[in-house]
């Protein structure tokens, strides 16, 4: 691993030895647990934005894919507003909502040519107001115990998000390092005019990324609303930016091509140490959102340095 | 003129020679036949629509959303995008309900300089540190909810004394919204500007072919950050016109505006590749968004599918000015 | 024209050549980039194919791998006649590339590049099997005994270890023919260092053993010293075929250029003045960027001075950066004596130097907007009063210079993309003119892509400007265009400069003698 890459890695070394130095809370074993709790979410939403980010696109639609999966999930489980109580299935409809969801941003950018970040906006869009027609005005709190374990559940003393979170790091893992898709997604990045010129039709694997981000961004979202208790249009209020924030400063660049799903997590977990310490000494939670902006400003910056020259087209 | 005749003729010949196709001209006057459609259709569907009162109400409520967004139109002009106003609104409005009270009549001057910087700051940003726009501006965004949730303790701030705004919520001659007054003010002023002024031939050089532009000499980072500080500068007067109509400010207060603001400006006509387009064709575009919203309630379908309406309508919107010859990889 | 009935290989002689060419043409909008050529690619041989920038080499090529469709002329493989609509086509005929600027994706491993679209048992259910991707490809980079490891990442390897794994690609075509491939070398030698060019021409003689080879370059010697036959192209047709062994690179070249010497119309006035009498316009010292080192140049008032040099010479880029948009490391430019800003573009039209960019579509003109505002775009005072735009002063100057320079155009108000080339280009030169203050112009390969006539028209205004004392620096499209429009030429070769000749109108080089500086 060149220098480059470790430096991410290196960041998140630093910033958990400053963090423990300057508080003891920050150092006990169940403060490992609950930012790993904490991150959870995210790593499962940012595995499926870095396929989208490897592609050289960009994805907008976690926000609104994530609401209306978790209206979903909610009103398909045992809940407080209807007789449904489809349990795993319900689950499993929400996820292959967020997918569809995805396909579609995929369908519209390649079929239509409109940039992935317009696509992925509108279709972000399309999913909150699916969401707030869903909602109809009442919270559908989520009865269903298996659900409602997710949350609660620990396994060797880790909650069961953090297991499920692991598991789709590693699935993204081999994805991206064992499958066509995943190297297609790398190619495609990497150098898309050369895989024309080898026969390789690229519009299919870019629609499969983006479905495959939208089934992570699904769910991202049951596991929100197993956390919440509840199916929440907000539920997917921040991933979007966030997502893209942990993938960037973990290493996985916008031009595409560059770094993975291990990258991202780094990032991931990057953000949320840096969330759980800030907290901890005493730092107002709403000034994380800035602290995110301006990292990935910072981060977008310092990978395009190196490539920059004077004549360069920025849109 | 014996030589040249007969490049002329082989320029006729030529794949570039065709005029703008009949399909070109009518995308050209989709926005206005859209909102002639849909006036049409309302008036149809509710003849009460027709009424002044009606009327001046539609018009009412599009101004804060045209005065947002046309700002924004001159970056996607130049070929950007800014999705960051929508935040810095909000922002501007907890800015602006805390400043009334000390600053009184300068507080609304100092609010929407201070977004103008906060947009121009973006803009170097995004020239100097060769950051994509919509990655600069989404991290602004990021940044400017998180400054008002912070300087307004996450809660909404109210005005008690608002004299000195009154001008962004009353009626001219008894009947026009001064709002809307506001905002054909500010669009007529932007256009004129650029209008009569060599801007208009460096935002749209700038826009089309930003690698020609700047060997043509052109200051390219100049006109994208003067854009930048522009769309910051209404994002700021905005919130001076929805402070002025809800008596408070709050830290999320505009944060909805985003995507309506983004449609008005694709329904209106500019292309989001950049250079063609227009701040008057942001009015229309406005004027549509508040109409459909309108429309949708009169019909009786629940405000949720507006979201949906949005999201498609931004896609579709962009896919029939997309300048196709620019995006040969789409990404 | 008969169609072969008998396909398929046969013995001896008798057999048909693996690839024919018959009359190909192909006309883009006011060039005529291929005009009936004829060609033949026997089996097992090394063909070498030259021409100038310009004579239809590369369109030629792109053709062979469909990339191109030609407006007509046909082409035969192996006896049958067929239509290439992709490089997939092509392939599956048996003919492959490796381009000039590269085909490989940087961030995948050799092994992947190798079998990119043909993975075959590589992936099964969509799964990578490693093993045998690696052993996949390591049979093909076996076949021209490379040693790259496969599983290493493809930018990890210098550029000539690159071009080993294009070659292997390329090779995989051999197992959907069954028969003797054609493989297309397009300057392969262009970036590669003299050691790395001899294992290059072992890596080629080894191929004639399995295959028959389209070895393209600029530098003669190289072609003739691995060739066994080359075909020189001509204004878009074969102008002759050489055999090496009997044939040195001077005739070859003669071949290149055509017998005939740089046209004297491009004088125009011939009574242009002996510029080096005077005091330089332009001084240039020790100026190094990236593509260049340490280039002194001068250029006198009304002189115009051409650049020439192969690709990689780096006079490109010290064309852009004598306008600030390529950034320099060192040295001091003067323009009349004073310190020249070479920070942007911007200080550079300030300053009273105009650009022609190589590539107009993109880089010249902003091609959805008015031949007015494209022609005052640089100089946007000339329409102005004060900082307001005055529409009948635009109308008069830019109706002026349309006038001036016989541009055709239904109107100032038509869209620049709708002109023809020579028109289009002649708005992008006015852009410089319309402000009466530029000193030097900095032209960019001002005629690419113009037919003819339009092209003795750009020339005739080149004479007028320099007459009027503007100081030009050309890089010409072709050696004739530099001899003929130039007082001086100077030579660049490896981001240096090698020589500087002479070239008064009435004691012209010949192009064979700048061929010698430049390789």
């Amino acid at each position: 691993m060149s220098i480059g890459a470790a430096g991410p890695l290196i960041a998140l070394a630093v910033v958990v030895v400053v963090f423990a130095a300057l508080n003891p809370q920050f150092r006990t074993l169940g403060n490992v647990a609950n930012i790993l709790d904490a991150a959870a979410v995210l790593a499962v939403v940012t595995c499926g934005t870095t396929f989208v980010l490897l592609l050289g696109s960009i994805d907008l639609s976690a926000a609104g894919v994530m609401a209306a999966s978790s209206l979903t999930v909610a009103l398909l489980v045992e809940n407080t507003r209807n007789d449904a109580d489809y349990g795993v299935l319900g689950i499993l409809v929400a996820v292959l909502l967020g997918a569809a969801l995805g396909g579609l941003s995929g369908l519209l950018l390649v079929l239509l040519k409109v940039p992935s970040f317009m696509t992925t906006l509108g279709v972000s869009a399309v999913g909150l107001g699916i969401a707030t027609l869903l909602f109809a005005g009442v919270q559908p709190g989520v009865v269903d115990a298996g659900l409602r374990g997710w949350a609660t559940g620990r396994f060797l003393g880790f909650t069961h998000l953090t297991w499920i979170a692991a598991a789709c790091v590693l699935v993204g893992w081999v994805v991206q390092r064992h499958t066509r898709l995943g190297r297609y997604a790398m190619a495609i990045g990497g150098a898309e005019e050369v895989l024309a010129l080898s026969g390789v039709r690229v519009a299919p694997y870019k629609v499969a990324v983006f479905t495959m981000a939208g089934a992570f961004y699904g769910l991202g979202a049951v596991m929100v609303t197993s956390q919440l208790g509840s199916g929440v249009v907000q539920a997917g209020a921040d991933y979007s930016f966030s997502a893209i924030t942990a993938a960037v400063v973990g290493g996985t660049l916008l031009v595409g091509g560059r770094g993975g799903v291990l990258h991202s997590t780094v990032g991931v977990l990057l953000l949320t140490v840096l969330a759980n310490g800030l907290v901890l000494v005493g730092v107002s939670p709403y000034v994380q959102g800035g602290v995110q902006g301006l990292i990935v400003v910072v981060a977008v910056a310092a990978a395009a340095a190196p490539l920059r020259h004077r004549n360069q087209v920025v849109k | 003129m014996s030589t040249p005749a007969s490049t002329a003729k082989r320029s006729g010949s030529a794949a570039v020679a065709a005029g703008p196709t009949a399909a070109e001209r009518l995308t050209s006057l989709m926005p206005v036949l859209a909102l002639a459609v849909l006036v049409v259709a309302l008036a149809a569907a509710d003849p009460d629509f027709l009424r002044r009162s009606s009327l001046m109400a539609v018009v009412d409520a599009a101004a804060p959303l045209a005065v947002l967004a046309a700002g924004a139109t001159l970056v996607v002009l130049c070929g950007g995008i800014d999705l960051s106003i929508a935040a810095l609104a909000s922002l501007s409005s907890v800015l602006l309900a805390l400043w009334l009270p000390g600053l009184d009549a300068l507080a609304w001057p100092a609010v929407v300089a201070v977004a103008a910087v906060a947009g121009a700051l973006q803009g170097a940003a995004h020239v100097f540190l060769r950051i994509p726009s919509f990655i600069v501006t989404l991290g602004g965004m990021s940044v400017f909810s998180s400054i008002a949730l912070v300087v307004s303790g996450a809660a909404t701030v109210p005005v008690v004394d608002d004299t000195s705004i009154r001008w962004g919520f009353s009626r001219v001659l008894g009947t026009v919204p001064s709002a809307a007054v506001v905002a054909v003010v500010v669009v007529a002023v932007l256009a004129l500007i650029v209008k009569v002024t060599p801007l208009d031939s460096s935002i749209k050089a700038t826009g089309y072919s930003e690698a020609a532009a700047r060997l043509a000499g052109i200051p390219v980072d100049l006109v994208k950050i003067g854009a930048f500080c522009v769309s910051g500068a209404c994002a700021g007067l905005a919130a001076v016109l929805l402070v002025a109509r809800t008596f408070s400010g709050g830290p999320t207060l505009a944060d909805s505006l985003l995507l309506p603001a983004v449609a008005a400006i694709v329904i209106g006509g500019t292309a989001i590749t950049g250079g063609h387009g227009g701040v008057w064709r942001t009015v229309v575009g406005a004027l549509v968004v508040t109409l459909l919203r309108v429309g949708l309630s009169i019909v009786g379908v629940s405000a949720a599918y507006e979201s949906i309406l949005y999201g498609a309508i931004i896609v579709v919107a962009v896919a029939l000015t997309l300048d196709r010859s620019k995006v040969l990889v789409v990404k | 024209m008969s169609a072969r009935p008998e396909a398929g290989p046969q013995p001896g002689t008798s057999a048909p050549p693996v690839l024919e060419v018959r009359g190909l043409v192909k006309t883009y909008p006011g060039v005529t980039a291929l005009d009936g050529v004829d060609l033949q690619v026997r089996r097992n041989e090394v063909l070498g194919l030259a021409g100038e920038n310009g004579a239809g080499k590369s369109t030629l090529l792109k053709a062979l791998v469909g990339l191109v469709r030609p407006d007509a002329g046909e082409i035969h493989v192996r006896g049958e006649r067929v239509r290439l609509r992709s490089v997939e086509d092509a392939a599956d005929h048996g003919i492959g590339m490796v381009f000039q600027e590269q085909s490989l994706v940087p961030n995948l491993t050799a092994a992947e590049n190798i079998v990119l679209g043909s993975e075959g048992p590589g992936v099964r259910r969509g799964f990578y099997r490693w093993a045998t991707m690696r052993r996949l490809a390591q049979e093909q980079l076996d076949k021209i005994g490379s040693t790259i490891d496969p599983l290493a990442r493809t930018d990890s390897l210098t550029f000539a270890e690159r071009q080993m794994v294009e070659i292997a690609k390329v090779l995989r075509i051999e197992q959907r023919t069954h028969d003797t491939p054609v493989i297309i070398l397009d300057e392969p030698t262009s970036v590669l260092e003299p050691g790395e060019i001899e294992t290059l021409f072992e890596q080629v003689r080894r191929l004639r053993e399995f295959a028959s080879v389209i070895f393209v370059s600029h530098r003669l010697d190289e072609v003739l010293d691995v060739c066994d036959r080359v075909y020189v192209l001509r204004g878009g047709r074969a102008a002759g075929e050489i055999r090496p062994a009997d044939a040195e690179p001077g005739q070859l070249h003669r071949m290149m250029i055509g017998s005939t010497a740089p046209e004297d119309h491009y004088h125009g006035g011939a009574a242009a003045p002996p510029a080096t009498s005077r005091q330089p316009l332009l001084t240039v010292r020790g100026l190094t960027g990236t593509a260049f080192r340490d280039v002194d140049l001068d250029v006198g008032a009304g002189e115009i001075v051409a650049v020439v040099g192969v690709h990689g010479s780096g006079r490109e880029e010290l064309c852009k950066a004598l306008f600030g948009a390529v950034a320099t490391s060192a040295g001091e430019v003067a323009l009349d004596g004073r310190k020249l800003s070479l920070t942007s573009p911007r200080a550079a039209c300030a300053a009273g130097v105009g650009y022609v960019p190589a590539e107009r579509k993109t880089e010249g003109m902003v091609g959805p907007m008015s031949v007015a505002d494209n022609m005052t775009l640089a100089k946007q005072r000339v329409r102005c009063a004060g900082p307001v735009v005055v529409p009948k002063r635009q109308a008069d100057v830019v109706d002026s210079w349309i006038r001036r320079l016989s541009i055709r155009t239904p109107g100032r108000r038509t869209a620049i993309g709708r002109l023809s080339g020579g028109n289009q280009q002649k708005v992008v030169l006015a852009r410089w003119l319309v402000g009466g203050d530029v000193r030097l112009l900095l032209l960019d390969h001002p005629t690419r892509g113009l037919d003819v006539g339009a092209r003795s028209e750009v020339y005739r205004l080149m004479r007028e400007l320099a007459g009027n004392g503007v100081a030009t620096l050309l890089l010409a499209d072709s050696l004739e265009e530099a001899i003929g429009m130039a007082d001086r030429v100077v030579v660049m070769s490896d981001g240096r400069v090698v020589a500087e000749v002479p070239c008064p109108a009435d004691g012209k080089p010949s192009p064979l003698d700048l061929v010698k500086e430049m390789v």
